[in-house]
């Protein structure tokens, strides 16, 4: 693969390869991963980019998700910026290892593609297996396009390294990874103007042998902790940086979360990953049609924009959450993280919750229409949770 | 460990330790421990003469070959034979045979062999230890020219008593040229005349002079005289003309005179490698061959290269198949052989093979013009003093040593027809003793073998290559002359080969122990390696590691 076939162009890519891109343009050094469906094409681009020797990285071969981790936690416990990538039963077989990524304070990347979770057993996309991740301390995005995935994904080292904690970037099954859109490569010294080496702060140093993650009394450990939580606020005022940075360089920003027409809306619809895009177009509909109606997009789910949030949502009388996921015997879990940071707020609007399009199934402009008309003129939210397009 | 009165500022942004874990020694917590120790790989073990192949592959593969070539000279004093004609029982123990294919070793004994003879002797300075002690060595054959090597290399001089009229025994009489080529024969012979050997020929024991005639001239006598009497078929008309010796067949085309009684139909009787030499120069000879076995393939003593050679070139096998009667003309010339054919019986006999017996009634005749006996051969016990001989041949301990002072005895007279490299280990062994008898010389240890089997290999590291072939020559281009089939590999193709070993058992520095210790107790040291005990938990993680099983654990009290 000649370098000037990839750099400074618009390519058509599926979201999985943006990643591929992504990674390689941030110059991973390690790479550990176990293949499973819908992600391996990510892995698969990337060992290609390792053989040819269009980059220089050391790709590991390991024999499960658990050993995946477990290879990047100790890549980046040497001082090397490294990268792995996943789905559903092989994140959650990760999970371990996430603690000890997160406790070892080692900014490792993560691609996580959106698979609902087995049994029954699916391929297709839903929320669960990364929110089921939520608590682990890992920062968390979710992505709306091929392109917004190969941006965070460079985006994603640098807030790493800078925060020193590991980040997992968030794509839907298929609706991304399989779908191949038109994406913009950047040029590598571009990139690598805006994401210099990895100088880490703490390494394995084979002259000044330190022991990394022993035993730790509880006159210590609540402090530690505390800093990990320090890490995510700062996250927070990083990923806000360096989103801008970004834009100076590639002329592209996200922000932490992405009001739109929210101005005056009476009723705002919050919404992550794909959906988003589907409930942009029936959002621009339905205002011209006089409804007063916005969206919010979360991208970054942890650490939680909560002032962002805040701060659009206080404006509106409605918020309705669609959530692509659920919290069994509770609600979708976007809804309840919104109400707990309005829960204190003097001015809060009535919030309606949805679960929708589990295990893959299509959410489509009539179901976010059907949930804009349902939201916008109830009285009230009788129900804790609405779940749309069920057969009872 | 830090006051209490710590804020979340003072601390580091995870669980590290204050200071350095060095403090830590936890080697106390050992219950086995790793050592490094060099075990015997299977080709030095199954190597009759015991040659540290191991360790002239490892140099072959730095390209050291002048190293290599003096590190056979340890064990063998003739490479460039051995290398030809030795049935290399190292590559039939070679690990790598159980993972893809075995090392070709005997092509490196070869390439070394050749390399030393063009390359080594002819700078190599021969040091003057000459003494008074003075040693005759009756037959030139490979245990003969073995322990004189070895006498001469420590000053001994060595009067060798050749009753042919040219030195090498089996080497020059018996094997073919198309094998073994005379030159190499002669130049391996030229390294003894190099060194002083002084060679009588054209004498005979028992006839031109006694075994009493050398203890009272010589200081010791090594008796090398070989199994040279060849055994008969006890079938009637034996003595038939066209009846031919193998032996003594393959003697008179070696010396390139002409053959009584040779026709355009061979029949050789016998399936050992003196078969199979008589039936391939038969047929250079211009002669349709037959070899008659009375077992089958599996049974045949001869080497199985040598057999397939032999098919490849046109001579067919008659197995199960034994002579009955040799039928002759008028003129008392043999016109063809009565046979009879055989079977496996369950009975199994001294060699540990199924006993063949004769079918009823299944008798057939095989037309031929000659027939060449090669069944076998023995020692000529009657030239002998009754003291030293057993039933079948001279009696002597491992080293040589006979009921008569000053008398030695090795190779085939000593063990029955056996093999060239066994014989010259035979040879270097009783050096070794008539050193220790003349000169009070220390005898060389006894051999302590740690085996390394291919189970205790970690063959993980390993991955699988193609042998190296060497290259022959077609069959049409030597049926009918007696040019050497095989030719000497290239450095490269050498290189290649000595890539492939496995290095069993002895450490090659390949540095998996160092990298994997968990611990880093592994260092090294002056490129080698040592383990800092203090800090070793005893994991073993190295000794798995290990492709080669050079580290093994040890419980702890046993240090």
């Amino acid at each position: 693969m000649k370098e000037g076939l990839i750099y400074g162009k618009k390519k058509v890519v599926t979201g999985n390869h943006a990643v591929s891109y992504g990674v390689l343009l941030s110059r991973a050094e390690v790479i550990a991963a176990y293949p499973i469906t819908p992600q391996t094409q990510i892995v698969e681009l990337l060992s290609e980019f390792c053989a040819s020797g269009l980059l220089k990285a050391k790709f590991i071969k390991v024999e499960s998700e658990h050993s995946a981790m477990a290879a990047c936690v100790g890549a980046a416990a040497a001082g090397c910026r490294t990268f792995t990538a996943t789905s559903a039963h092989g994140l959650a077989l990760m999970h371990e290892m996430l603690h000890w990524a997160v406790g070892g304070r080692l900014p490792i990347v993560l691609a996580n593609v959106n698979r609902a979770m087995g049994p029954g057993w699916s391929v297709w996309t839903d929320q669960n297996d990364s929110l089921s991740q939520r608590d682990v301390g890992f920062v968390q995005f979710y992505c709306e396009s091929n392109q917004e995935v190969l941006d965070t994904t460079i985006q994603a080292f640098k807030i790493a390294e800078t925060c020193l904690i590991p980040v997992m970037l968030v794509l839907d099954a298929f609706v991304l990874s399989h779908t191949s859109e038109p994406v913009d490569i950047p040029y590598q010294e571009d990139v690598d103007k805006f994401l210099p080496p990895y100088k880490p702060k703490y390494f394995l140093d084979i002259n000044d042998p330190r022991a990394f993650g022993g035993l730790t009394s509880p006159d210590h450990y609540y402090e530690i902790r505390y800093k990990i939580e320090e890490a995510h606020r700062k996250a927070l005022k990083v990923s806000e940086e360096v989103d801008n940075e970004f834009y100076q360089i590639f002329g592209r920003k996200y922000g932490l979360v992405e009001s739109y027409q929210c101005e005056d809306a009476k009723l705002i619809l919050v919404t992550s990953g794909t959906i988003t895009g589907t409930a942009r177009q029936v959002i621009d509909e339905e205002r011209s049609k006089g409804k007063r109606v916005g969206l919010l997009k979360i991208r970054l789910f942890r650490p939680s924009p909560i002032p962002q949030i805040k701060e659009i949502l206080t404006k509106a009388e409605r918020v309705a959450v669609i959530d692509r996921n659920i919290s069994f015997g509770h609600s979708g879990i976007f809804c309840q993280e919104i109400k707990s940071i309005l829960y204190n707020e003097i001015r809060k609007p009535m919030i309606f919750g949805f679960v929708i399009g589990l295990g893959g199934r299509d959410v489509v402009p009539d179901d976010i229409r059907e949930i804009i008309d349902f939201a916008y003129k109830a009285d009230y939210p009788e129900e804790m949770v609405y779940f749309r397009g069920v057969r009872l | 460990m830090k006051k209490l009165d710590l804020r979340v500022k003072d601390y580091p942004e995870l669980a590290i330790s204050w200071e350095t874990t060095l403090i830590n020694k936890t080697g106390t917590w050992r219950t086995f421990y790793p050592k490094y120790l060099s075990k015997t790989p299977p080709c030095n073990y199954y190597c009759p003469a015991n040659e540290n192949i191991q360790k002239y592959i490892a140099l072959s593969l730095k390209g050291e070959f002048e190293e290599a070539y003096l590190t056979i000279l340890e064990k063998n004093p003739f490479p460039s034979i051995t290398g030809r004609v030795c049935y290399h029982p190292c590559e039939t123990g070679c690990n790598r045979g159980k993972f893809d294919e075995s090392i070709a070793i005997h092509t490196i004994e070869r390439f070394i062999g050749d390399y030393g003879l063009n390359f080594v002797e002819p700078k190599r300075r021969i040091e003057k230890l000459t003494n008074d002690k003075k040693v005759a060595i009756i037959g030139s054959g490979p245990s003969g020219l073995s322990c004189a090597y070895y006498l001469l290399s420590n000053g001994v001089k060595v009067t060798i008593l050749e009753r042919e009229e040219y030195p090498g025994g089996i080497l020059f009489y018996g094997i073919p040229s198309y094998r073994l080529p005379k030159e190499i024969v002669k130049r391996e012979v030229e390294k003894l005349i190099k060194r002083g050997a002084k060679f009588i020929f054209g004498k005979e024991l028992g006839k031109d002079f006694s075994l009493d005639d050398l203890t009272k001239e010589y200081d010791a006598v090594f008796l090398a005289i070989g199994a040279q009497i060849e055994q008969e078929l006890g079938v009637p008309n034996e003595e038939a003309k066209g009846v031919l010796m193998g032996l003594e067949f393959l003697k008179t085309i070696n010396l390139k005179r002409k053959i009584k009684d040779f026709g355009k139909n061979v029949l050789v009787i016998g399936g050992g490698n003196t078969a199979i030499d008589c039936a391939r120069t038969a047929l250079r000879k211009g002669a349709k061959v037959k070899i008659l076995y009375r077992r089958t393939k599996e049974e045949m003593p001869a080497v199985k290269e040598e057999v397939e050679e032999a098919i490849k070139e046109g001579i067919e096998i008659i197995f199960l198949t034994a002579p009955v009667r040799v039928i002759k003309d008028k003129k008392g010339k043999v016109k063809g052989l009565e046979c009879v054919k055989m079977k496996l019986s369950e009975e199994v006999d001294e060699t540990g093979r199924r006993k063949p017996i004769p079918i009823k009634d299944s008798n057939f005749v095989i037309k031929c013009d000659t027939i060449i006996k090669a069944i076998g051969e023995r020692v000529d016990l009657n030239i002998l003093p009754k003291e030293i001989i057993s039933k079948r041949t001279i009696l002597a301990d491992e080293f040589g040593k006979t009921n008569i002072e000053k008398v030695f005895a090795g190779g085939d007279c000593v063990t029955g027809p056996k093999t060239v490299v066994e014989a010259i280990a035979y040879g270097r062994r009783a050096a070794a003793f008539i050193l220790h008898y003349l000169k009070n010389y220390e005898l060389p240890p006894k051999e302590i073998f740690n085996l390394v089997d291919y189970e205790n290999l970690n063959t993980y590291y390993f991955e699988k290559q193609k042998r190296i072939e060497e290259s022959k020559l077609p069959v049409n281009k030597r049926k009918r002359n007696f040019k050497e089939i095989i030719a000497t590999l290239s450095d490269q193709d050498i290189k290649y080969e000595a890539g492939r070993c496995f290095s069993c058992g002895v450490c090659n520095k390949c540095d998996n122990c160092y990298v994997f210790c968990p611990d880093l107790a592994i260092l090294k040291k002056n490129g080698e390696y040592e383990i800092l005990y203090d800090y070793c938990k005893g994991c073993g993680v190295c000794a798995h590691e290990c492709p080669r099983n050079v580290i093994s654990m040890f419980f702890e009290e046993e240090k």
